[in-house]
């Protein structure tokens, strides 16, 4: 099955959306939805604790996943001609960047 | 429950750390001639075999890490807090990072490797395998310690 070059540019538009919409979320806490283990609850957008932790990690990826489907969809009708222009090491290039932006985030853990 | 999922999970997860071994080995330090020892065997292997079998087992071991991420951050964070145990504590927090920009890479990677293997899309394909092996095999280590400094159930 051969992949046409405007789902490539999508699936390359998505990974470098998400990279970067992943990481603004988790810097500003944009989650979609919170969990409260204790309670085995699930809560719209960022809520506080209630009886334990708060985990918005699924909510930071629902968000992210959200922001990069949008913007893949749009990719579909980017004109050919831009298509091809796009450099498909983003993919690659962004994703270790926010890796490496996380690294830094979380030195102090390695530090205390 | 928590304990059989985590044995599934870490199962899975020996599965999708073979898995991408073998296919980054294979991309990264491909075999240039007929394989005729063990370590040769392994660079020869077809990488574009373990595609569709890397992205499942990387979805289904995401997910069900994330069914007991609720448990670990009950009972296991907690106590790697009160015995101060930072650096454990930071090399799970990057794992779960990771593993989520692992997921939104998912759809380049299959996209790169989809047939016929484009020529000009050599250096990307290895690059986010490369990638992909380094998430899979620090999730991979990061899991086995921090269940190794307590397990479920215990």
């Amino acid at each position: 099955m051969t992949v046409s070059r405007s789902f490539h540019s999508s699936a390359v538009v998505f990974t470098v959306v998400y990279s970067v919409s992943y990481l603004i979320a988790v810097q500003n806490n944009y989650a979609l939805f919170t969990y409260h283990p204790a309670l085995e609850e699930f809560g719209p957008l960022v809520q506080p604790p209630r009886d334990g932790p708060a985990m918005y990690w699924y909510g930071w990826m629902a968000t992210a996943a959200l922001v990069a489907f949008v913007a893949a969809a749009l990719a579909r009708f980017m004109p050919e001609r831009l298509a091809r222009r796009l450099w498909s090491g983003w993919s690659w290039a962004v994703p270790i960047a926010s890796m490496v932006v996380f690294s830094y985030m979380l030195s102090g853990f390695f530090t205390r | 429950m928590t304990t059989f999922l985590l044995i599934v999970h870490g199962l899975l997860a020996v599965a999708l750390l073979g898995s991408i071994t073998h296919q980054a080995i294979s991309v990264l330090v491909p075999a240039r001639k007929t394989a005729d020892s063990f370590v040769g065997r392994v660079r020869a292997v077809s990488a574009p075999s373990y595609v569709s079998a890397i992205i499942v087992l990387y979805v289904t071991t995401a997910i069900l890490g994330g069914i007991i991420y609720g448990e670990y951050r009950m009972a296991v964070r907690v106590v790697l807090e009160q015995l101060d145990l930072w650096k454990a504590n930071g090399a799970f927090e990057l794992k779960e990072h990771f593993v989520a920009l692992g997921l939104g890479m998912l759809p380049a990677y299959w996209s790169f490797w989809r047939q016929p293997l484009a020529e000009s899309e050599t250096r990307a394909r290895a690059v986010i395998t490369a990638t992909f092996a380094f998430i899979v095999w620090w999730s991979f280590l990061v899991g086995h310690i921090l269940n190794n400094i307590r397990g479920f159930g215990s």
